[in-house]
């Protein structure tokens, strides 16, 4: 070994070492595309191509974007007061907020479903759902107002919900938690598995009104449901539903609920149920409360009622309405692809991702290819159900929308990608990474039979470093991706208020034309309106005192009150009279414990005030209207319990100067 | 075979820097225009004002039933602005104001405001004075016309 | 074996020993990792005789896949690092003191020795630390294990884990190679007088 050798071999270790440290890795690159801005840049003045309706999770709210802007145009209160607006502070708006557990000003909205016609989009109604007291509430898209909600009984955690059939003949609402129901509620805990059961509701929905009733309730083995979709075209009349905890563990389910290789997916008839039930076989359950609230189309009042019966179904006694297919690791998204053969589940922590087909299972239940039951309901063999698995897709797949053209795209939490792959041949076909843990994702029309493709949208769990920073609580973080070419392309990112889950987008064509601008005045029902000055007028009723008030630009009438004593509730019944679109009034009166009403022009807006002191209060416009909007003003005076001042009230009129006091 | 890569790099670095394929239109969605008529091009006469009522026949007596719903729309949409005696409110009273304008200025000041506002002489003269644009309150021809036979009657007329 | 060093190499041994002494104030390995969702990385740097950095959330995080929590407490090896750089620190300071060439192969070769066996050590640790998994961990990937890499980079799930000598190892690697080079140009090159 000469000493040459033996210095170059060590000059070629140290250069080895070297080179390992330069293996070291950067962070991910901030991603740049070329044409991104070009993509997304909508001209001041130009219109949003698709409304993007997004649930706004512990807001309790739906929002309302446009894409490919990423621009917030509103917020639609649903489950959660809104100050802003008066929502749940109007007396018209209060009922709407009423649950068997009285009035509760707060949920958490996870899910949208757009009402469909033959599988279509067809821009009527957006539907979401009240995680927290189970509920489901209608948004009515021509006045992007909540309209109805409708409380269910026998749910806990109503998180597999709304999903909706081709013709939105029902919205389904699948239970979280099992618990215990009937007259046997009060139970241990830990007799779960004796006790503790599932429903799935089925709400109808009037074709004509929009209108929900809870047409029937299936009662399942005590399980989670998480998410659903409705089959459709040939699959129509079924649904599918994800269950995880197939344990039937009731407590640290992180990892007594993460035990089976396979949970399940259970796909249920419901045209059968249908039958069965008009064959007299459901059973009438009245020992249950729940709230159904709706806007009096006439008066645009709220109006709550208290219902005490419901029609159930048990699966496991009805042998053949619902059916179990096992399906790895604790599935979340449960998605039919617009022809509505295949059936895409996505275990949150399985390595692959099963795709079922219909035509199969019909099969396996023909030839009865059973594999056991679970709590009486057949398994159907997996192998018998599936049309494949999709190989290393990623971690953590989550849901599943599809574009026109054949293709999935599924969201992966772990991994923090979109996967683009082909339905039918299971190929991986494209990926690109999202910043950062993507939730659910969307495609506009991507549940429908005939999606409109063009974007997916990204809902990321984690925002971190994309925004400029506020703070420990940052908006969450969504991100557009062009999906027009073989590669998916980051176009835009958009902050989001809430957490959203689950989306919808729809073409502006089939919402903007419809978009109501103003109420007719003519047609305003409500029964305290003002419609004119002439009408204006201050009553009372002993000690309520009813303000019917006017509100045009830019006068309050009448603007000067008197004769209110302390201990009145006064009610301010502010009718906008303006007739144009785009001019709302607002209301607000010093030390209203409440919040102010924002009124549309045509409409009848109410706030209750109760005065806490003596003295004159004043009361102004909150919503910008006019040149003169500073001007527009009023007084109310207050007097003490015993004082003989009479209700007076005027606009206008001057009057001496009172001699004395 | 090194040209080659060579050339395979500078045809990349020309892809990269292509300009993107020309934006289609996109479609968005149509409004209706309907609530604002077009002005017409040429208006024979400037006392008529501006908007599509061109030319309106008054009866006397005058009409009964057309005073009746013009006095509830007045009430419902014009009343908060609009006295009915001489004085000046938010805009000015309508006492013989049928003897000041054209009807078919009346008419088109009612149901075609923004444009008048716009464009009319006499209307800007109006705006000037009252410092506040008359709203649209989407009163339809019908409605103008019923305002006007009540405008009549306030005036005097039998 | 038995001469005595040249006075520029003895410096050197001196310099070298007296260097080895960052090793008590600067961390001596490093694990980064980068995920999606860490862009700015999680990292763990191994002291002489503790850890720092992101421990706790690489722990969490790696519950998940059934991995235990690292504590300081796993690695005995704590305990008794610090005399070991100790008695090589003490050889070295020896050789440039008694100023003797088999004090100087000693010397080398001791560093020679720490440097393998803690390589070989950490090698065991990670094998142990990604194959030993919880049985009942929420996420199991078939067929997958989670052995950090020994040096270099390595893809595990959605991280990619980096493993590679910090400071303090710099200053040992160099410090070996210094030593190696002294030792060659002595053996070799400087012909005893």
């Amino acid at each position: 070994m000469t000493i040459n050798r033996i210095l170059s071999i060590g000059i070629l270790l140290s250069s080895i070492a070297i080179l390992f440290t330069g293996c070291k890795p950067k962070g991910p690159q901030s991603v740049t595309t070329s044409g991104a801005a070009e993509k997304v840049y909508v001209a001041p003045g130009q219109y949003d191509e698709f409304y993007n309706i997004v649930s706004g999770g512990f807001n309790g709210q739906m929002s309302i974007y446009g894409l490919p802007s990423g621009r917030l145009f509103r917020i639609i209160p649903v489950f959660s007061v809104f100050p802003e607006n008066g929502y749940g502070f109007s007396e018209e708006s209060k009922a709407m907020l009423n649950t068997s557990h009285g009035f509760v000003p707060w949920d958490d909205l996870h899910h949208i479903a757009l009402s469909q016609t033959n599988g279509e989009h067809d821009g009527r109604w957006a539907f979401g759902n009240a995680n927290n007291t189970p509920r489901v509430g209608r948004v009515d898209m021509k006045t992007f107002r909540t309209v109805e909600i409708l409380e269910l009984p026998n749910s806990a955690g109503n998180h597999s919900s709304p999903f909706i059939t081709e013709n939105s003949e029902y919205i389904i609402a699948g239970t979280r938690f099992s618990v215990p129901m009937g007259e046997n509620r009060d139970v241990p805990i830990s007799s779960y598995k004796k006790n503790f059961k599932g429903t799935l509701s089925f709400i109808s929905v009037n074709p004509q009104s929009g209108k929900m009733n809870l047409s029937f309730q299936l009662v399942t083995p005590g399980v989670n449901f998480d998410l659903s979709r409705a089959g459709k075209g040939p699959s129509h009349g079924w649904f599918f539903f994800s269950c995880y905890n197939t344990e039937q563990a009731y407590t640290l389910l992180e990892v007594n609920a993460s035990q089976r290789d396979k949970d399940f997916i259970l796909a249920v008839n419901w045209k059968k149920a249908e039958e069965y039930l008009k064959q007299g076989k459901g059973k009438k359950v009245s020992n249950v409360k729940y709230a159904h609230n709706f806007i009096d189309e006439k008066t645009d009042v709220a109006t709550s009622e208290m219902l005490n019966e419901v029609m159930q179904l048990d699966i496991a006694e009805l042998k053949d309405i619902a059916y179990f297919i096992p399906c790895p690791k604790s599935p979340h998204g449960c998605d039919t692809d617009p022809s509505g053969e295949y059936i895409v589940a996505s275990g949150k922590l399985a390595a692959t991702i099963p795709v079922f087909s219909f035509a199969k299972i019909q099969k396996a239940i023909t030839d009865k290819a059973y594999d056991g039951d679970f709590n009486g309901i057949p398994i159907i063999k997996y192998e018998a159900a599936l049309h494949g698995e999709v190989q290393k897709p990623g971690l953590g797949p989550l849901h599943t929308e599809f574009d026109a053209s054949g293709n999935a795209y599924t969201s992966f939490f772990v991994s923090s990608e979109i996967v683009k792959w082909d339905v039918k041949s299971l190929k991986v076909l494209d990926r690109v990474h999202t910043y950062y843990s993507i939730g659910h994702l969307c495609v506009p029309g991507g549940p429908t039979k005939k999606p409109h493709g063009k974007y997916v949208i990204a809902y990321n769990k984690i925002t971190k470093d994309r925004y400029l920073p506020t703070g420990p609580e940052l908006a969450q973080s969504a991100q557009l991706y062009s999906i027009d070419g073989d590669k998916m392309q980051l176009l835009l990112d958009f902050p989001t208020v809430g957490e959203p889950h689950y989306a919808e987008a729809i073409p502006a064509s089939l919402i903007a034309p419809n978009s109501t601008k103003f109420y007719k005045i003519e047609d305003n029902k409500h029964p305290y309106a003002a419609k004119g000055e002439k009408q204006t007028k201050v009553e009372r009723k002993g000690n309520q005192v009813h303000v019917y008030m006017t509100a045009i630009r830019s006068h309050l009438t009448p603007d000067n009150i008197e004769g209110i004593k302390l201990g009145d509730e006064v009610y301010f019944h502010v009718t906008n009279l303006e007739q144009d679109w785009d001019v709302p009034h607002g209301f607000a009166v010093k030390g209203a414990a409440n919040a102010e009403i924002l009124i549309m022009p045509g409409e009848t807006q109410t706030l209750k005030w109760k005065p806490d002191d003596v003295g004159v209060f004043p009361f102004y416009c909150t919503d910008f209207c006019s040149a003169l909007h500073q001007e527009m003003q009023g007084y109310i005076r207050v007097s003490g319990t015993g004082s003989n001042v009479p209700i007076t009230f005027s606009t206008g009129k001057i009057e001496e100067e009172p001699k004395g006091k | 075979m090194k040209k080659i890569i060579f050339s395979i790099g500078i045809a990349l670095l020309f892809y990269n820097c292509a300009p993107d394929k020309p934006k289609t239109k996109e479609e968005y969605p149509e409004f209706d225009e309907s609530q604002t008529p077009a002005p017409a091009a040429s208006q024979v006469d400037p006392t008529k004002g501006i908007g599509i009522i061109k030319e309106v026949t008054l009866n006397k007596p005058i009409e009964q039933d057309r005073v009746k719903r013009g006095v509830s729309i007045y009430e419902m949409k014009c009343s908060a602005c609009h006295k009915l005696t001489d004085q000046r409110l938010v805009g000015p009273g309508w006492k013989d104001v049928t003897k000041r304008r054209r009807p078919e200025w009346i008419m088109n000041m009612v149901t075609n405001v923004e444009v008048m506002l716009d464009k009319d002489a006499e209307a800007q003269k109006l705006l000037e004075l009252c410092l506040t644009r008359m709203p649209n309150q989407n009163v339809s021809i019908g409605d103008a016309r019923d305002i006007l036979e009540f405008m009549r009657q306030n005036d005097g007329e039998k | 074996m038995n001469h005595s060093l040249n006075s520029v190499n003895r410096i050197l041994v001196a310099f070298c020993a007296v260097a080895l002494a960052s090793a008590f104030f600067t961390p001596l390995w490093q694990i980064l990792m980068w995920a999606p969702q860490y862009p700015e990385g999680l990292e763990m740097k191994i002291w002489i005789n503790n850890l720092t950095g992101n421990v706790k959330i690489i722990s969490a995080l790696n519950h998940y896949i059934g991995m235990r929590t690292i504590e300081v407490s796993m690695f005995p090896e704590f305990k008794y690092m610090i005399y070991i750089v100790g008695v090589i620190i003490s050889i070295g300071l020896i050789t440039a003191l008694i100023n003797k060439r088999w004090t100087l192969l000693m010397f080398f070769i001791s560093l020679g020795a720490a440097g393998l066996g803690a390589l070989i050590d950490f090698y065991m640790w990670g094998y142990d630390y990604g194959h030993n998994l919880n049985p009942d961990a929420p996420i199991k990937v078939p067929g997958m294990t989670y052995q950090p890499p020994l040096i270099g980079t390595k893809q595990l799930l959605n991280f990619t884990a980096f493993s590679g000598p910090d400071i303090g190892g710099w200053i040992f690697i160099a410090v070996a190679w210094i030593i190696f080079f002294v030792f060659i140009a002595e053996q070799f090159f400087l012909k005893p007088k």
